[in-house]
């Protein structure tokens, strides 16, 4: 055996070992993480005696499937379900591309006059919490008629300035200034520059954002509450919340409402995440 | 909608910061029409058992209403703030709502209910006075009682059988107390006698305080929380905990619920509701339960309290007030309506005509065949009083802290931690101390 | 001088114009914050030195609100709480969430989809599970934890086995709060961090492999620095987050017991719509907000300065 040989086979053995070592931290971390989700899956089929059993069942007995019959019999989940969908993919749209633009404009023009206080502005309406400005920004819902549409769900928080900080920290260092300069000389438009060279480079971080906002406007409980009003117009956890009672809560149908209602988010946890692969910006450096 | 839209455009000039000022409650005409005559939509919020017995007596209802329309909406029991909002914008409220009886107060005093008082002060004699009294504010009616909690405990017969417990020869708290220790001893210390949480202490703490006949505010909103009657209760909390006879946990949660079908906890000292829950959390018990009447501080002394509860109300905002009034009167003022309530969905009737039906005396399975629907309406008029402000769930949540920091400390001399708790009660609500009754 | 000022405006103007698009491309925020967010924000202000119960007639106070700011006791155990529980678990969700990213972007790992998705999980778990579960796991009796400490204890002899009070005692209260926020929330910032991983050109790494630099060096001076503003940004949301943080505490805990996990949100929603006092409420948001916009600006001007 030669010298160099055994190097790299050493070189791979300890590779594997770390490998190995890799796989049994994140499986092991990964059940500690899935534990609370494993266990509103298997609530969900379990009667609510069972639910609050102890010693704790890991797997139903018997399955009790009948929750989720229940549930759609007894709530307009399809309705809500709708609803939801339409409020999030009409609130996602729209915060990727205002946040993004925002933010590109907030990375790249450094020259610009006023940029610095303006972004400390937007920092700075961060800062106020929702809980006093909630009786204010309800009312200008009122004045414009808004209350009980879609719109009171889909407008408030698109420009946030949650996505408009992100996407400027994330355009700042991964968007390189000589591309911009090449395709200004080449003279395409602002608008085109964002477009076709800007947002290729950004997908990453519009897909993390998009995971966000899709999260936070799928669980958005306490304002849909306030200014969703007939059932027609309840989303998800509007649904799931008026399930509860005053002393009695059916956890069991909540459990499975919930179940249904947090799959739809995984799936597309899983769709978003597909952008998070390596090389696609050394790819828009190059092209 | 459309109604909705055009109450907004109706309303939008009254909006921007003039929405701070408040509109000022404009007497109602109360006119005298027809049963058949009165017309009109109504919606009502209300959480979901309730709203589910509400919904259920709409079709008696447009037997003598044909015209009306009652539109039942559910809304949750803890997120106060769509009612508030709408009130504070003065838009959007519904023409009906119900509301927890502890928080009644807050917006009976702002004026922004419908004065009810011409025509419901005559049902006043049908309800317990210590009821009523949170739905009056300067002599004038503005919320009707619904529902109510008169207190008992709930222990498990299997149980107490076992270890050769007679729940009948419990008498004071301090037979309680001893029951708790055999228990205790007899269980080999597997079994607490009842959920005490150092962090959950406010109920058991509101039960006893008025069964005593104490007091947080007297009626002029001074602070009377130091009080001989509130040493009393502090007694009897510290003699619970010394004992060792108390669980410590957080109420409702995992361990709470999964108590109803172990050993772990022998009784629950609670509200009439409270069988609602247990019903639903552990179904398969049935017939297990029991329930004996609260100890008494001393012999022959009280044995009931309240706790929970619930009232409806007519926001000011309200368009058609005739139509409200009709619903909530035939609801909560009718024996009909109100035994039909507590049959269906055990919400506890607050109008005492009821109790005189033959319902009450019927045994229930569920407890063995005990006929507790009695025993819970037994003294129901003698609840005490207790004075309720707009600041009630703020004194009630600082009195929650305070006695957690109590249990921490050792549970000191009652004396100077009241002294101390009065006068930090004092500071934070801006109220002056009650100069102590002679 | 009338003549410089005169220059100066209209070289600024000048400026201006040769950025319009800076200005189109952030105006939907704008727009967005004149119609929805000023007036709020305005009277929200304004409320502070007031007292209303969101229902009565608004009364003016002046500043005796910030006067009893003060002297209230629970606002400082509220702040502190929330210093505490802050530096009880942001560093370990902050380095968690990193190692999480590093690995789960590594080409050889598979299965990476439904690793990622897993650490996810936790944020999209919904609040009333996430109660149900943890009640489950901290019960002082019957509790899983203290279960398996039982049987550690059991087990190793050295060990001694006693049940932790989770969250019955005031000691513990905040520590077990701070766990419940590191499962919840690493899985968030991991998301964040991997995607800020993504965009770091592969270049960088080809030409630092090609100069022999092992993985740590790697790590060291290409990874760490160029992650700086996805830092930066985490940090400042976590300090927004623990502030204003409320459902967990909520869920978990209400605050107590006493006031041992109250953090500055619980508090501040308990002022506004438990107790309804919103002029309050409003006085000691604008004061905490300032303190944290602040903090803000610092840390994002330590990224600045270390960048040069």
């Amino acid at each position: 055996m030669t010298a160099p040989s055994s190097r790299v086979s050493r070189y791979r053995v300890e590779r594997a070992i770390t490998r190995a070592l890799a796989y049994a931290f994140l499986l092991a971390l990964a059940i500690v993480f899935v534990f609370p989700f494993y266990w509103l899956a298997i609530s969900a089929f379990k009667s609510k005696d069972a639910i609050f059993a102890l010693p704790p069942q890991f797997i139903p007995q018997p399955w009790q499937l009948e929750n989720f019959a229940r549930v759609f019999r007894e709530t307009n989940l399809v309705r809500a379900f709708f609803n939801s969908s339409i409020i999030a993919a009409g609130h996602c749209a729209l915060a990727l591309f205002l946040c993004s633009l925002a933010g590109y404009a907030f990375a790249k023009f450094p020259r610009a006059p006023g940029r610095n206080a303006l972004f400390a502005f937007v920092l700075g309406t961060m800062m106020i919490p929702g809980a006093v400005t909630l009786i204010p920004v309800f009312v200008v819902l009122c004045k414009l008629h808004a209350v009980n549409t879609y719109w009171a769900m889909i407008v408030p928080g698109t420009a946030s300035a949650f996505g408009i900080f992100w996407m400027r920290q994330y355009t700042a260092e991964s968007v390189h200034n000589d591309l911009l300069d090449a395709a200004r000389i080449d003279g395409c438009s602002e608008f085109g520059i964002y477009w076709r060279i800007v947002v290729p480079v950004i997908k990453p971080a519009m897909a993390a954002l998009g995971i966000l906002q899709l999260m936070n406007v799928w669980n958005n409980l306490m304002w849909a509450f306030i200014v969703l009003r007939t059932e027609s117009m309840y989303t998800l956890p509007l649904v799931i919340y008026l399930l509860n009672g005053e002393h009695r809560t059916p956890f069991e149908l909540i459990m499975a409402a919930s179940l249904v209602a947090t799959l739809p988010l995984v799936i597309g946890f899983l769709v978003f995440q597909r952008y998070f692969i390596r090389g696609i910006t050394a790819g828009a450096v190059k092209g | 909608m459309t109604r909705d839209h055009r109450k907004l455009r109706a309303t939008v000039v009254a909006l921007g910061l003039a929405v701070a000022s408040a509109m000022q409650a404009v007497a109602v005409e109360w006119s005298a029409v027809s049963p058949a005559e009165l017309e009109g939509e109504v919606t009502v919020w209300s959480w979901n058992i309730a709203a589910a017995s509400l919904k259920k007596l709409v079709p008696p209802f447009n037997e003598i209403y044909p015209n009306v329309t009652v539109d039942v909406n559910m809304t949750g029991t803890n997120l106060q703030s769509r009612f508030l909002l709408s009130l504070s914008a003065g838009v959007g409220a519904p023409d009906i709502s119900q509301l927890q009886l502890a928080e009644a107060q807050r917006y009976v005093r702002t004026g922004r209910m419908t004065d009810l008082t011409p025509v419901a002060q005559r049902y006043e004699k049908d309800f317990p006075a210590s009821f009523w009294a949170d739905c009056v504010y300067e002599g004038k009616v503005y919320a009707i009682p619904w529902d109510m909690g008169p207190c008992g405990v709930f222990y498990k017969r299997g149980l107490f059988a076992r270890y050769g417990i007679d729940p009948n020869a419990i008498e004071t708290w301090a037979d309680y107390i001893e029951v708790g220790k055999q228990i205790r001893e007899r269980s080999g210390g597997k079994t607490h006698m009842l959920f005490l949480g150092s962090g959950d202490m406010a109920s058991l703490f509101e039960i006893l305080l008025r069964q005593a006949g104490g007091q947080v505010f007297d009626d002029e909103g001074r602070i009377a929380i130091d009080s001989p009657q509130t040493r009393q209760v502090l007694d009897v909390l510290r003699a619970m905990i010394a004992s060792g006879i108390t669980a410590d946990a957080m109420g409702w949660s995992h361990e709470f619920f999964a108590s109803f079908q172990t050993d772990s906890v022998a009784t629950y000292v609670s509200a009439v509701w409270f069988g609602g829950s247990i019903r639903d959390y552990a179904g398969n018990t049935h017939g297990d339960w029991g329930v004996f009447r609260l100890p008494a501080f001393e012999s022959g002394g009280l044995r009931t309290s309240n706790l929970g509860g619930s009232v409806l109300v007519i926001p000011d905002q309200c368009a058609r007030k005739e139509a409200a009034w009709a619903y909530v009167e035939f609801a909560l003022c009718t024996h009909q309506a109100q035994l039909e309530q507590y049959r269906s969905f055990d919400l506890f009737p607050a109008y005492l005509p009821t109790h005189s039906d033959p319902f009450f005396d019927e045994p229930e399975p569920f407890y063995g065949g005990q006929c507790v629907r009695r025993l819970f309406s037994q003294d129901i008029e003698r609840i005490p009083v207790l004075h309720r402000t707009r600041d009630w769930m703020e004194a009630l949540r600082y009195i929650q802290q305070a006695l957690s920091k109590w249990v921490a400390n050792g549970m000191g001399n009652s004396n100077p931690f009241l002294d101390d708790l009065a006068q930090r009660l004092s500071r934070r609500l801006a109220r002056p101390i009650a100069p102590e009754a002679p | 001088m009338q003549h410089d000022v005169r220059k100066n405006r209209r070289d600024l103007m000048h400026r201006m114009w040769r950025h319009r698009h800076f200005y189109l491309f952030i105006s939907p925020f704008f727009i967005l914050f004149a119609v929805l967010g000023l007036y709020p924000l305005v009277f929200s202000f304004v409320l502070g030195f007031a007292r209303w119960d969101g229902l009565t007639d608004i009364r003016w106070l002046g500043l005796a609100n910030f006067e009893n700011l003060i002297h209230d006791e629970l606002f400082f155990t509220a702040l502190w709480n929330t210093l505490i529980i802050g530096l009880l678990y942001i560093p370990p969700m902050f380095i968690g969430a990193f190692v999480f990213a590093v690995l789960l972007n590594a080409s050889w790992l598979r299965m990476r989809g439904i690793f990622r998705a897993a650490f996810f999980l936790p944020s999209v778990t919904p609040m009333v599970v996430v109660a149900i579960v943890f009640s489950l796991l901290y019960g002082q009796e019957a509790g899983l934890l203290n279960y398996l400490i039982a049987r550690v204890g059991a087990w190793l002899p050295g060990v001694e086995g006693k049940a932790v009070p989770w969250l019955v005692s005031e000691q513990w209260s905040k520590i077990s709060v701070a766990i419940l926020l590191v499962w919840r929330w690493t899985g968030y910032n991991m998301v964040l961090m991997l995607a800020g991983l993504q965009g770091i050109s592969d270049e960088y790494y080809e030409a630092a492999r090609i100069e022999g630099a092992g993985p740590l060096d790697r790590m060291r001076y290409i990874t760490l620095p160029l992650m700086r503003p996805i830092f930066v940004f985490c940090s400042i949301m976590s300090l927004i987050g623990t502030v204003y943080m409320f459902d967990e505490v909520f869920v978990l805990t209400q605050g107590g017991p006493g006031t041992s996990s109250t953090n500055f949100g619980l508090y501040l929603f308990n002022t506004s719509f438990t107790d309804f006092k919103f002029g309050y409420a409003s006085s000691m948001a604008y004061v905490v907000a300032a303190f944290v916009f602040v903090s803000s600006l610092t840390i994002l001007r330590w990224r600045r300065a270390s960048e040069t």
